[in-house]
Formats: C-alpha cells, structure tokens, sequence
C-alpha cells in the first residue's frame, strides 16, 4: 500500500518512496503463484481522514504497509525499509 | 558458533536473547511447540502469549462483559434482544490478535539480528546442541553460554481416554467449536480462571478438586473465590479422589463423553456425561527430553524442574536457566522476564543485579478476581507467629455493584503486619473487581517497605475499591464484625 503518485510518478510519501525499491528487489523470494498487489491509498488529504476505507476495512495505520492478505503477518513504515525483513514475509511461514 | 543459545522461546527465552542481542552478542534461539495429543500448535511467544496469560484475560474480559451486559439493564439500557454469546467469533478475534504478536516478535527477532529456529533443540554433548525441524531435517550448533527456558506443558491424568478425548488449555484457546457442558478437573488457578470465564459465557461448568483450591495462595482467600463461583453457578464436586476412565459415547464437535471416577471415602461411583473434560491438575517442566543428561545438567527427579543458585546457574557452569522450569521459583511471566534480562545484563553487561523473587505481586483472573502480594496468612503465622501478627480486614461493596444489586459483603480486603518491625505489610489481599490493577501500585508501595501507618497516612481515592486500604481499622484479633452496611 503506496500514497498516490503524480504526473511524474513520485509519490506524496516519502517512506513510500524509500521502501518501493527494497520491496520490488525482493519480489522475486515470493513464493510461485502469489499474486502481489500494489495499491494506491490516495491522496495525502485522503490518507489523513481517519474514516478512509483503508483504516476502516483494512485496519490499516500507516503507508507504507507490506501486508499478507489473510494472515496477521505486516510490515509498517520503517519496517519496509528492511530487505530482511521484507524477505522474512515473503518466504517464511 | 554462538555466544549464546537459548532453547525456548517464551518470554524468558526472548527477552534474554533480545538483551544479550542489544549487548552486541551474537545469538539464536530456538522454539519448538510439540503438538498436543489432539494435534494443536502455535507460533513464536511461549505459553503466555499462546496459550496462557493473553488469552485466557481476554477470553475473561468476554465473560465480564457478559456481566456487564446483565447489569446495563439496571443502569437504564434497554433493548430487545436476548444476546447470545458467539464461541467462534471470539475464538477467531483472539487467534488473530495473538497470530499479530507472534510475527511481531518474529520481526524483533530479526530486526536485532537473533536467530530464530522453529526447531526441537537437544543437547548432544558439551557446549552442543542438534536442532530438528518440523520436516525432519536436522542442523548443529554450538555456543559459548546455553540457557533453557523451555517452560512447561499440561499434565494428563494418567487413566484411559485421557490424551484421546480430553482437552487442555493447550487446546482450550482455539478450540473451534464452543467446549458446551464441560467438567473441569483441578483447583489450579488455571482450572477456577478456565471454569470461571465458560460459566460467564453461558456454559455449564462443573469443576472436580481432589482436596483444596488454589494451593499454595492464601486459603482464606481462595475458599471465598470458590465461593463466589458456586453462588454464581458453577458446580464443584470435592474429595473425589480416583478417575477411572473417559469414554466417548459420540463423536462431533463438541462430542459426548462419560466421565467415570470414584470417591475413596467410600464405594460410591461417579458418573456423568459432558461435552468437554478439561484437564488442568497441574505442569510439567519440558526437561525430560532435551539431553541435559548427556551434559549433566541435574533436575530435581520428582517435578524435572532446574535447581539453579541465585544466578540463575545450574550445576553446569556455562548453563543456565529462567521461567518456569526453574525449581521453587514463581512462574509467572514477568518473572520469567525479569530474570531474562537481568541474566543478560550479567553475562554480557558487567551488571551484578539479580531477579529479586520476593513480593512478587500476581492476580488470579476468576470471576471475582483475587490479588496478592507478599505472605499468605498461613505462611507468615508459620514464619513470624500469630502473636506478632496483626491482620487487618474489611469486607466491601464497589459501588458500580450497588445499582444492579450485586452481591454484597463479598469483596474482601486483607493485610497482613508484622508487629515487631513496625507492622510493616507483609501480605497484601484483595478480592473484589480488577485486583490486578488495584494491587501493581501496592506491590511498589511494599516494595518500598509500607507500614500500616504509611497506609493510614495515604488517603484514598473516592469512589473507588482500593481506597478501603487506606481506612482499615478492624483486626481479626478483635473479633469484630466486618459486614458492612452503608457508605
């Protein structure tokens, strides 16, 4: 989960920016047949409205958020910044 | 290859290992959940976090609830429906919430770089271990410094159908369907705490005790515990000493099954159907199978617990360990942390602090919650002499119960003062609602050597049920009425 971008591709979220290229050198370690969803949340204004169908229906509470669908296992924030980690949710159990 | 290895990884295991990693040590810890006869498991956290503590407050707080909700009606809610409690729906909230918090300490784990093995560690000889997976495949480390927090798991009665058709509380938390009319054989805090919260939620509950409650607690108190739940439905069978059998008569979820036992008192058989037979009479210490005899690592033979010195050392110099297996220490979770991290801060830190196990506060989570802190009654009569005791005590009445009528002169507050040293606190009791956060603030004060005169000094906190700590008068040396009759 990923803040908009604009007309040249940058997003308003400066974490998102950071941990898009450690997620995408990793995509690679998932396992045949996942399927990777890259969602836009919004704009910034959007994102802030603590009633958002993100925060809502997805609990989600920051971007940029590494999540598998289905299960309790997430990366928040910082957390995405880490390729060890990102690696960890998508190989591990 | 290690500075250090931890075999368990509970909350002693990791809070030791996340220490040690924050000291520049390099580490690993290893966790490993034998599945129950019935095929349970879980993930990375230790008893507490699976299958103890977090659950079990959480499946109360729903039983409370429950409580509260019959209540509202007196405050002036009013609705319609008749509500019904959702077994599943629970069950599912609470896996979640605990699926969150074992990949949260999956990711601290790596994040301080501890490596993490969900494998079945066993000592092969000195300073190594073998570690087996779930698939099998088998690796071997060695380190400079082992320690064991391996925990506990529930005992079985020892009779047939008991690992076949039995639960534990290793099963209870995710079972996933409602357990409906279950026999609860145990007095243990872990049996009235699991007895407690299904009769809240609408169960039948019947609760087996082979002689007293809750031993080693303050006796006094734990008889009015039973009491309360007995006046609150739940049925006990007492002095039935011999279990002869569990048999399934149907299978299903929950199935039927009979329950066969006799008293020794006299020929009398016992028989009865329940759904569910929840067996909680007691844990045993997981050091049987983890090669401790090929390192020589001694245990007591009768519990398997680890006799360790204050250092938490076992005979063996570079083993150690913490939690629960540790031989007549508390087991309770801080504690297990506690020593953990202090055991860290001493091998790796240059620190000389040791867990202090004195006036270790705990709650025992029933229907009516019961916290304590320092000497049960008995225990200081024992070591100080009732003529150098006073004991103060009142019953109360917490005023959120007077509205809907809850029962009153029930809640009980005792303390227990040694004369000769200033009548200093030496035993702290409160039944009565959240016990558990009324006493974590005295546990500090008595920790900081509170008298009874420092109690009369503070004044209270008004309207709550911890202030009736601050107007005690009435000694049990007096003989003097305690019911209580009005503000």
């Amino acid at each position: 989960f990923c803040g908009d971008k604009d007309a040249e591709g940058r997003s308003w979220c400066p974490d998102c920016v950071t941990a898009e290229p450690v997620v995408r050198r990793e995509l690679h370690n998932m396992p045949d047949e996942s399927v990777f969803i890259y969602c836009l949340v919004g704009d910034r204004a959007y994102w802030k409205d603590p009633n958002n169908e993100f925060r809502k229906n997805l609990k989600l509470t920051g971007v940029p958020t590494l999540l598998k669908y289905g299960t309790p296992q997430k990366l928040v924030e910082e957390e995405c910044f880490k390729a060890e980690l990102v690696r960890m949710l998508f190989t591990e159990d | 290859d290690y500075d250090l290895i931890i075999i368990g990884g509970g909350s002693g295991g990791l809070a030791c290992s996340k220490e040690a990693a924050a000291l520049g040590k390099k580490v690993m810890v290893l966790d490993y959940v034998v599945p129950t006869p019935l095929g349970t498991s879980w993930g990375l956290g230790g008893t507490c976090v699976n299958v103890g503590c977090i659950p079990k407050k959480l499946m109360h707080q729903a039983a409370l609830l429950g409580q509260a909700l019959q209540d509202s009606r007196k405050y002036g809610w009013q609705y319609e429906q008749q509500v019904k409690h959702n077994w599943e729906v629970m069950v599912e909230a609470i896996q979640n919430y605990i699926g969150s918090l074992n990949w949260g300490y999956r990711v601290s784990l790596r994040e301080k770089s501890v490596t993490y093995l969900n494998s079945y560690g066993e000592f092969i000889e000195p300073h190594k271990i073998k570690a087996t997976n779930r698939k099998g495949q088998v690796s071997y480390h060695t380190a400079e410094t082992f320690v064991l927090a391996t925990g506990e798991r529930p005992r079985y009665l020892g009779i047939p159908g008991d690992k076949e058709y039995c639960i534990t509380s290793d099963d209870l938390f995710s079972l996933p369907y409602c357990p409906g009319k279950t026999l609860v054989v145990g007095a243990s805090y872990v049996a009235l705490e699991c007895a407690g919260f299904l009769a809240g939620l609408g169960l039948d509950v019947t609760v087996m005790v082979r002689s007293i409650l809750l031993r080693g607690f303050d006796q006094e108190m734990a008889e009015k515990v039973g009491a309360y739940m007995e006046t609150h439905g739940i049925k006990f069978i007492r002095n039935l000493q011999i279990f002869i059998q569990v048999e399934q008569l149907e299978e299903g979820m929950p199935g039927r099954l009979k329950v066969t036992a006799k008293s020794t008192e006299g020929p009398e058989i016992f028989e009865e159907e329940y759904n569910t037979v929840l067996i909680a009479i007691g844990r045993d210490a997981c050091t049987r199978n983890i090669g401790l005899e090929t390192i020589g690592v001694k245990i007591n033979e009768k519990n398997g617990k680890v006799p360790v010195n204050d250092e938490e050392q076992t005979n063996v110099p570079y083993v150690y360990a913490i939690g629960d297996i540790l031989d007549g220490k508390l087991e309770l979770t801080p504690v297990a942390i506690q020593a953990g991290k202090l055991l860290a801060r001493r091998l790796y830190g240059g620190s000389s602090t040791k867990c202090d196990y004195i006036n270790v506060p705990t709650t025992v989570f029933t229907p009516l919650e019961y916290g304590s802190c320092g000497l049960a009654e008995e225990r200081a009569v024992e070591e100080y002499g009732k003529q150098n005791l006073e004991v103060y005590h009142s019953l109360f009445w917490p005023l959120e119960w007077t509205v809907p009528g809850r029962d009153n002169n029930t809640c009980y507050a005792k303390i227990i003062c040694s004369k000769h040293d200033d009548n200093r606190v030496i035993g702290f009791h409160v039944l009565g609602p959240n016990a558990g956060e009324v006493t974590q603030g005295f546990a500090a004060a008595i920790k900081c050597g509170l008298t009874k005169e420092l109690l009369d000094e503070t004044i209270g906190i008004h309207p709550t049920c911890g202030e009736v700590f601050t107007t005690m008068d009435i000694t049990k040396s007096s003989g003097q009425d305690i019911t209580q009759r009005g503000c």
